[in-house]
């Protein structure tokens, strides 16, 4: 029994290692990467060049599911993006709340005929609408299918060569859009481009614009600011150096419609479309070997609402990890195979063993330990110790997300602010780090049970939260 | 020593680093604010300092000195807001006047550095103070393997363009995307004494494989001199080629142009023919009228697509030919013509742009 314990202690130990070492080459990968990036974002020319240029025309994507509280402020922010030619197709995927009727009363909407090729299977179409003040705007409503069917729906009656995908509660900046397209006038043969995806919760928000970023108060959201800062600006940026992303969030990115259409659009079936999608995308290019990339540009920015209860989060991080497993598995023949180059070898193994299995390892190490200790084959120091290493190494992770954050972009110019950040990346790993390896271990349950469902995100709507952060 | 020892270093080692990194943070904010604290009043005295010499009030060696008085990159920062402000003449004597001082001389030399963003401030500083004498860095920078500095370095087309210096631009077309390639032909188009003749010889060149950028590039230039060359390259093999052909006829509104075009609009390629028809819409020649309605059964999506917006460009007979299409006995001339007939004029607009 000791021996089994030390052994198992040891093979700990020995993940531990390995996957911090890791994260800590992620992070060295992304400290160029920073500096070059924001070199580029403050380069005048570049972006005068994007002004009075002729940037690529863009179809904004915006799938909405009962999100009345929300869809509103975000369309109007997205119809007033600094982009000088883009359309914007709402996709009201079969809502059973006010999202149809608050679209209708809020851009003065009428139906037109159908009339483009639909590329895409998806659910049956309803009616199509274009506002009578916002040229821009088209307006689907069909039946109830799913987010990835509302994509295809979109990306069936999108007219231009670019798509974005932007969640219905997310807020761009107006500058983004400009921004994104960045890596497209450098001439780089881009398949897609994700830019940052920030928490909302907190700060100063009117008509759909976020006027001063703040770090929310509130323990939930101010310790998912700390999160959301380490996965954008080491995790992906460290990706651009290692041969590619494999996460474009869902939420905003960018991608070539014809490589979309290429692969079929979106999945229907998978819970994480957005990953689901990067990761045929590379499978596609990869094995019809055409030059490429999936990269991550930090400068552009859209802010997101995310859960400020535990339960609401509980479902949502359980969902993430259950569609990465099942994703995982779906396409594990790319793991370890040479043909798929950096992504076979390195993103992939990466997202198995360091992101997929890591809740169950680290449940593991916490059971094996207590029971050494119970049974005294494993002393208190000892174990205290390698704890006490163990959730330093993650605070270390998160202040370096934090200083980059600092260095790169200075969004958030109050010393409290500050303050807060260095509060939460310390607070961060005793309770809230054990209850979302607790989420994301009930996802290997509800995968084996092949659960599809999404879970209810519950929102309380930009509309309400600006006054009251203004407050 | 023992694997408690080993873990105890370990985490004193992160306590301390955990210490660096939040220090680093709070000097970094000292820093900034610190830095701010120290060039805004400079750059104030920089920005007086050049109103009086653009109103001949004071020499330029007081905007030199104030010049040095900022950090390099505010300096180079600096110069660049004003010189879309100041007269060409006037700027010249400035860059004449800055071309030998010591941060300068260490900028000139920049442009040969291995970090890209060195060569970048080196091209933005030559892109508004380079001098004759700097051709040759100039050139070097125009063939820069970093976009971001080939960006930069284009503005000095405008104030100082040479055939080495053009024929550099020609050579790097191939590697340029669509925005990059539309910011040096609207640079070049005030050159186009230099640019025409050797877009002409380039044009003549029919098996360069960057002949296709060429045209493209011709296209965006618009001289009417080079309307025969381009439409000369009509019947060329590539496809790629006659698509540029397409597009860069529909700036020239000619007989001998449209009579290319229609030919062009019943090409083996589709891509050709979108790209024909499109063109023949800008045009609007109403002799074209027969030529768009029979596109409007193209096999291709693409080219009906294009055909039933150009003829939304000829006004009533063309919408006339739409609506007729629209009760049609062709089935796709019908779809695509019930397709525009229901657009907007923002999003025609918006197609046909």
């Amino acid at each position: 029994m000791s021996a089994f314990i030390h052994g198992f202690d040891a093979v700990i130990v020995v993940y531990f290692v390995v996957l911090n070492s890791f994260y800590a080459v992620l992070l060295l990968c992304a400290l160029p990467e920073i500096w070059e990036q924001s070199l580029l974002a403050e380069d005048e020319d570049l972006v005068r060049l994007q002004q009075v240029g002729a940037p690529p025309p863009i179809s904004i994507l915006v799938p909405a599911y009962n999100e009345s509280a929300t869809i509103t402020a975000s369309v109007t922010a997205i119809l007033t993006l600094d982009y000088r030619q883009y359309e914007v197709i709402v996709v009201n995927d079969g809502s059973s709340d006010e999202t149809m009727s608050r679209l209708e009363d809020a851009f003065n909407l009428y139906e037109i005929p159908r009339t483009y090729p639909e590329t895409l299977e998806t659910r049956p179409i309803r009616a199509l609408y274009r506002s009578r003040t916002r040229p821009r705007l088209l307006v689907i409503d069909k039946e109830n299918g799913g987010k990835a069917d509302s994509l295809n729906a979109a990306i069936n009656a999108s007219r231009w060569p670019l798509v974005i995908a932007v969640d219905a509660d997310t807020l761009i900046e107006p500058d983004a859009m400009l921004r994104l397209t960045r890596p497209f006038s450098l001439g780089l043969r881009i398949a897609a481009v994700g830019g940052t995806v920030r928490v909302a919760n907190g700060s100063v928000i009117r008509d759909g614009r976020v006027l001063e970023p703040r770090v929310a108060p509130r323990f939930l959201p101010g310790i998912q600011v700390v999160e959301y800062l380490r996965s954008f600006l080491y995790g992906r940026l460290g990706w651009n150096r290692l041969g590619g992303n494999m996460i474009i969030s869902g939420a905003f990115g960018l991608f070539r419609k014809d490589h979309l259409l290429e692969i079929g659009g979106y999945r229907t079936d998978s819970i994480v479309e957005d990953f689901d999608v990067v990761v045929r995308l590379h499978r596609y290019l990869l094995e019809k070997r055409l030059p490429y990339a999936i990269t991550f540009v930090p400068d552009p920015v859209a802010w997101t609402e995310v859960p400020e209860t535990l339960a609401v989060l509980s479902r949502q991080r359980e969902r993430w990890h259950r569609g990465l497993i099942l994703t995982m598995w779906k396409y594990r023949a790319m793991l370890f195979r040479p043909r798929y180059r950096r992504i076979g070898m390195l993103g992939f193994p990466f997202f198995t063993f360091g992101e997929m299995l890591a809740p169950l390892v680290e449940v593991l190490g916490y059971l094996v330990t207590v029971v050494g200790l119970l049974l005294g084959f494993i002393n208190v120091p000892f174990a205290l110790l390698f704890l006490l290493v163990a959730l330093g190494y993650g605070m270390i992770l998160s202040i370096w997300g934090i200083l980059l954050e600092e260095v790169g972009f200075r969004r958030y110019g109050r010393a409290s602010d500050l303050v807060r950040l260095l509060w939460y990346a310390a607070l961060e790993n005793f309770g809230y780090r054990q209850c979302t390896v607790w989420f994301r271990l009930k996802a290997f349950w509800s995968a084996l049970r092949a659960r599809k469902t999404w879970g209810r995100m519950t929102r309380t709507g930009f509309a309400a939260a600006g006054p009251r952060a203004a407050a | 020593m023992t694997a408690q020892n080993l873990l105890l270093v370990v985490a004193v080692l992160q306590g301390g680093s955990i210490l660096v990194l939040i220090a680093v943070l709070l000097v970094n904010r000292w820093v900034r604010r610190r830095r701010r604290d120290r060039v805004v009043p400079r750059r104030m005295v920089l920005d007086e300092a050049i109103k009086g010499w653009a109103m001949g009030d004071i020499g330029p060696e007081l905007v030199v000195r104030a010049l040095e008085g900022l950090p390099r990159s505010d300096a180079v920062e600096a110069l660049l807001a004003w010189s879309v402000r100041l007269t060409g003449e006037r700027w010249r004597a400035l860059a004449e006047a800055l071309e030998r001082r010591p941060w300068t001389t260490r900028l000139r030399a920049a442009v040969r550095s291995r970090t890209w963003w060195r060569r970048l401030e080196a091209a933005r500083f030559l892109s508004i103070a380079g001098t004759d004498a700097d051709l040759g860095v100039i050139e070097r920078l125009l063939k820069d393997p970093h976009p971001a500095v080939r960006i930069a370095i284009a503005a000095v087309l405008g104030r100082i363009a040479t055939p080495r210096l053009v024929n550099a631009v020609l050579d790097r077309l191939p590697d340029m995307v669509g925005p990059v390639q539309a910011h040096y032909a609207a640079v070049l188009r005030g050159q186009n004494a230099i640019t025409v003749p050797l877009l002409t010889e380039r044009l003549g060149l029919v098996y360069d494989p960057g002949l296709p950028r060429i045209v493209e590039f011709a296209g965006r230039i618009g001289d009417a001199r080079l309307r025969e060359p381009i439409a000369a390259l009509a019947a060329h093999r590539d496809a790629e080629v006659r698509v540029q052909v397409a597009r860069a006829l529909g700036d020239y509104p000619h007989a001998s142009t449209v009579a290319s075009l229609r030919t062009l609009a019943t090409d083996a390629a589709w891509e050709v023919r979108a790209q024909a028809v499109r063109s023949l819409g800008r045009i609007a020649d109403a002799d074209t009228l027969e030529d768009l309605r029979s596109r409007l059964a193209d096999a291709v999506w693409w080219v009906r697509l294009r055909a039933a917006l150009a003829l939304t460009r000829l006004g009533v007979t063309g919408q006339g030919a739409l609506l007729h299409a629209e009760v049609g006995a062709h089935p796709e001339a019908r779809f695509v013509a019930r397709l525009i007939l229901g657009l907007s004029p923002q999003a025609l607009a918006e197609f046909a742009a």
